[in-house]
């Protein structure tokens, strides 16, 4: 028989609160995290609003904060959101009762973020406007002067995976997958599939992730992804809204502590819920938009599914992707209802992302956690924003209130730019 | 661990590196003793303290990339054109007939690093906002006139998921798809959940590896910065020297290594040639530095290999040649194998091709079993009482099936990999 896999531990720091309950009160309320971006001066870009963690002081989750002073928000958010799921897991201090070579961690934690202001300035400083060259010499002195060593090693793409395993003495394998949009929920996945198979009895997984600075928001402005809604920014997002115009980027962690059953058991750990199903596929089409029939949605959806045992028509909640750009929100649709069938209509959809914004490689394992919050306190959080019906996307969206409904099994959708799907299936834990 | 009754066989490969574009040219040039590192000649680095590195010599990814894809390039930064280009290779070499493929069972799993924006693109924004005072830029500027002068596909281009998101676009691959961003271990890693996904049934033909470069002015003035990098003695290929008393940093380099993995009845079905089988595979955090988590990778992949040491023709280490690595390195292959297995470390001739490195490396072992003629180890001269074990430092024939393939980073993130010549 296959192993299970339960989920004992959760953390989270996002735009509606630090931790996890305080975010899901706030999800259940209806509450919009958005507004002006206040990180770096955006007020001339196209898009002037996001979802920041606001007031967030990583001396408030870890006793040695100064360890972590060369790092980036991703590894600051991603210390404390796991801080907390090893806490909620019974898992702290670092000397409990567990094999921690058979520990991992698999996260899908993002690019750190560059030093904008010497990297522009650097250029400008070495660029022959004539000739249209730079002088290589002058960016490299200036270079070698100005960036700031400690900061450039942190935005490599291994940093985050490894600071948690060294500060949380995590000895399993050590995995960081960057799957764009998916990336967490791959994440997840990945390391659901880990225990499975024997590599590991638990893993530390989810994401961590901030786009909201100068080259973010500049990389998806010029991919016109991002809403450049005109008024209320708590009012852009707009996921399966007709006048929906993009997403609003968010940023943040979320972080759980997944583990085989027997062992979970055998510690005696709170169970939240079982991690029943995992796919992974590509639409193979464009690396701008997804494939118009849906194509790798529809083969990661039903194949998520499968894997659970789960027959749809007990699927009782959907957490989408929901990203409230044109494309994502119909074609996500369309899976559902080619997966579901009659039932798709009957199936309560939402996205988080209306009140949050796009927590990019973090969304998945923030939604994840969504999920298991909804089944445990019987609300569905809404779609907010939802105001006139778009005719190719006409399933109920839970609009605009909580819902209140027990739902046994949760799939949570995340698709990313390049055709990189991701769908997880979670269910109420019964013995 | 749950042993799958999926057997999982490398059918082909492909690498382009600083010694050679095909296994068999590589895995000649190493056993010639030739070097790729040499001084970068394809920019001017005059003002940076390391000057060497390991190039792939007039790299031209519209060589490789069908005709009417080659538009595609332009959205690809040279990793990820290094990425296509190595699929492309091991297409070819495997002969697959990709319309016989079932496109929902072929699947990519890549390693992949940081990429850094190729300069120029952002320069004529750069210059509208800043009086170039060093970290004094105008983002009102910016953001009014700054974004209408910058490519649209801009950051599209630089995505560390492009890797294997264009190649499965380039060749319908709608199979499970991954990006393993976990530095130099990246594409051992990434052939390691390959290797899983296969015995899992996700799918029967995958095409897994990596495709790195660094050699340009933004990741070398920053790797300047913060990496251990080796100086420059006069003699380039001299400088990598993977556990050597003697060394003193790693050289970058640059590169794609790529296989096909296939189920054996998969392959048997369209008469592949057959290179070698996937036995095992293991990975764990070093998080004390002894070597402990690399001992325990190489043995979770023996354990599930079913292999003991006297089955081991030889450790393909990873070899980094930094002090502290390379001495947690061979503590950990010591505490498996004592010294009494020998050791090779291929990135001393051509640098660490950071996330191509592992596979481009395992290649060469493949190519060993294929021809029976193993490498030796290019620059261990002087042995190091920190690194106890025994490196082989000139060619020998192979003698046993088995190699394995340890990768590591700087922080400790370690696996390993067993492959088998290949037997019926």
């Amino acid at each position: 028989m296959r192993k299970r896999i339960v989920i004992t531990g959760m953390g989270a720091i996002t735009p509606l609160g630090h931790n996890v309950r305080e975010m899901f009160d706030n999800l259940i309320a209806g509450k919009s995290g958005i507004g002006p971006i206040t990180r770096f001066n955006a007020r001339k870009f196209p898009t002037t609003f996001a979802a920041e963690v606001k007031g967030f002081e990583l001396a408030n989750f870890v006793k040695d904060a100064s360890r972590w002073k060369n790092c980036g928000v991703n590894s600051r958010f991603a210390a404390a959101a796991a801080q907390q799921a090893l806490t909620d897991a019974g898992l702290m201090p670092e000397n409990s009762n567990v094999d921690r070579t058979r520990f991992g961690v698999y996260l899908g934690s993002g690019e750190g973020i560059q030093d904008f202001n010497n990297m522009i300035s650097l250029i400008a400083r070495a660029y022959n406007k004539e000739t249209r060259t730079l002088d290589n010499p002058t960016f490299e002195k200036d270079g070698l002067k100005y960036f700031h060593a400690g900061h450039e090693s942190e935005q490599e793409l291994h940093t985050t995976p490894a600071h948690l395993a060294d500060y949380f003495c995590l000895e399993g394998p050590n995995y960081n997958c960057l799957t764009a949009c998916a990336a967490s929920s791959q994440a997840i996945g990945e390391a659901l599939e880990m225990i499975r198979h024997g590599d590991a009895d638990m893993m530390l997984t989810g994401g961590s992730h901030s786009m909201i600075h100068p080259f973010g928001v500049t990389g998806f402005n010029l991919l016109t992804a991002l809403s450049t809604f005109k008024g209320d920014p708590t009012k852009a997002s707009r996921p399966f809204d007709l006048h929906r115009d993009g997403f609003v980027l968010g940023e943040g962690s979320g972080m759980l502590v997944i583990e085989e059953l027997e062992h979970a058991r055998k510690r005696g750990a709170k169970i939240y819920a079982e991690l029943t199903g995992y796919c992974s596929t590509a639409d193979a089409f464009r690396v701008t938009d997804s494939h118009p029939e849906g194509r790798g949605a529809i083969a990661c959806i039903a194949g998520a599914i499968q894997d659970s045992g789960v027959p749809v028509e007990k699927i009782g909640y959907v957490n989408a992707h929901g990203t409230s750009t044109q494309v994502n929100d119909r074609v996500e649709t369309i899976g559902i209802k080619s997966v579901f069938g009659a039932h798709a209509y009957k199936t309560p959809v939402s996205s988080i992302k209306s009140m949050m914004g796009h927590l990019i490689a973090a969304a998945g394992a923030v939604e994840l956690i969504t999920c298991v919050e909804s089944m445990r306190t019987g609300w569905l959080p809404p779609t907010m924003n939802y105001e006139t019906p778009d005719p190719e996307c006409d399933l109920d969206y839970i609009p605009n209130k909580a819902r209140q409904a027990k739902a046994e099994h949760c799939l949570s959708n995340s698709f990313g730019f390049g055709g990189q799907n991701t769908s997880l299936v979670v269910s109420a834990f019964h013995n | 661990m749950v042993a799958s009754s999926r057997r999982a066989v490398i059918t082909g490969t492909g690498a382009l590196t600083p010694l050679g574009n095909d296994a068999a040219t590589l895995h000649a040039s190493l056993l010639q003793g030739q070097s790729g590192v040499k001084k970068i000649t394809n920019f001017d680095i005059s003002a940076l303290p390391i000057q060497i590195a390991g190039e792939i010599p007039g790299f031209d990814a519209k060589n490789y990339v069908d005709k009417k894809d080659r538009k595609a390039l332009r959205v690809m930064a040279r990793t990820i054109q290094l990425a296509v280009s190595g699929a492309q290779c091991v297409l070819n070499d495997t002969k697959v007939d990709k319309a016989k493929l079932d496109k929902t069972r072929f699947g990519v799993v890549y390693g992949a690093g940081l990429i850094a924006t190729e300069l120029p693109e952002m320069a004529d924004a750069a210059v509208l906002c800043t009086d170039g005072t060093p970290g004094n830029v105008d983002l009102d500027v910016w953001g009014e006139k700054g974004l209408g002068v910058i490519q649209p596909l801009w950051m599209l281009k630089y995505l560390p998921n492009m890797l294997a998101c264009q190649v499965s676009i380039l060749h319908d691959a709608q199979g499970p798809n991954n990006s393993i961003t976990q530095s130099d271990v990246a594409s051992l890693l990434a052939l390691g959940e390959t290797f899983r996904l296969l015995g899992r049934d996700k799918g029967d033909f995958f095409l897994t590896g990596g495709a790195e470069s660094k050699i340009n002015l933004l990741s070398m003035t920053r790797h300047c910065l913060f990496e251990e990098l080796a100086h420059d003695p006069g003699h380039p290929e001299r400088a990598c020297r993977p556990f050597d008393k003697n060394r003193d940093g790693m050289v970058i380099g640059e590169g794609t290594g790529v296989i096909a993995l296939e189920e054996l009845n998969h392959a048997r079905s369209r008469g592949a040639k057959i290179l070698g089988e996937v036995l095992g595979f293991g990975a764990a955090f070093d998080q004390k530095k002894d070597g402990g988590g690399v001992s325990r990778a190489i043995e979770a992949a023996m354990k599930e290999a079913g292999i003991s040491n006297a089955d081991v023709d030889h450790v393909n280490a990873h070899g980094v040649a930094t002090k502290i690595n390379d001495r947690v390195e061979a503590q950990g292959i010591h505490k498996v194998f004592g010294d009494k297995v020998d050791v090779v470390a291929f990135k001393s001739y051509m640098g660490n091709l950071g996330a191509a490195g592992g596979l481009v490396e395992l290649i060469v072992s493949l190519e060993a079993m294929r021809t029976g003629q193993l490498p030796g180890t290019l620059n261990y001269e002087t042995p190091d009482s920190d690194c106890p074990v025994k490196v082989l430092n000139k060619p020998r024939a192979m003698s046993k099936p088995c190699v394995v393939k340890v990768g590591m980073d700087q922080t400790g993130q370690c696996s390993a990999v067993v492959v088998r010549a290949w037997k019926e």
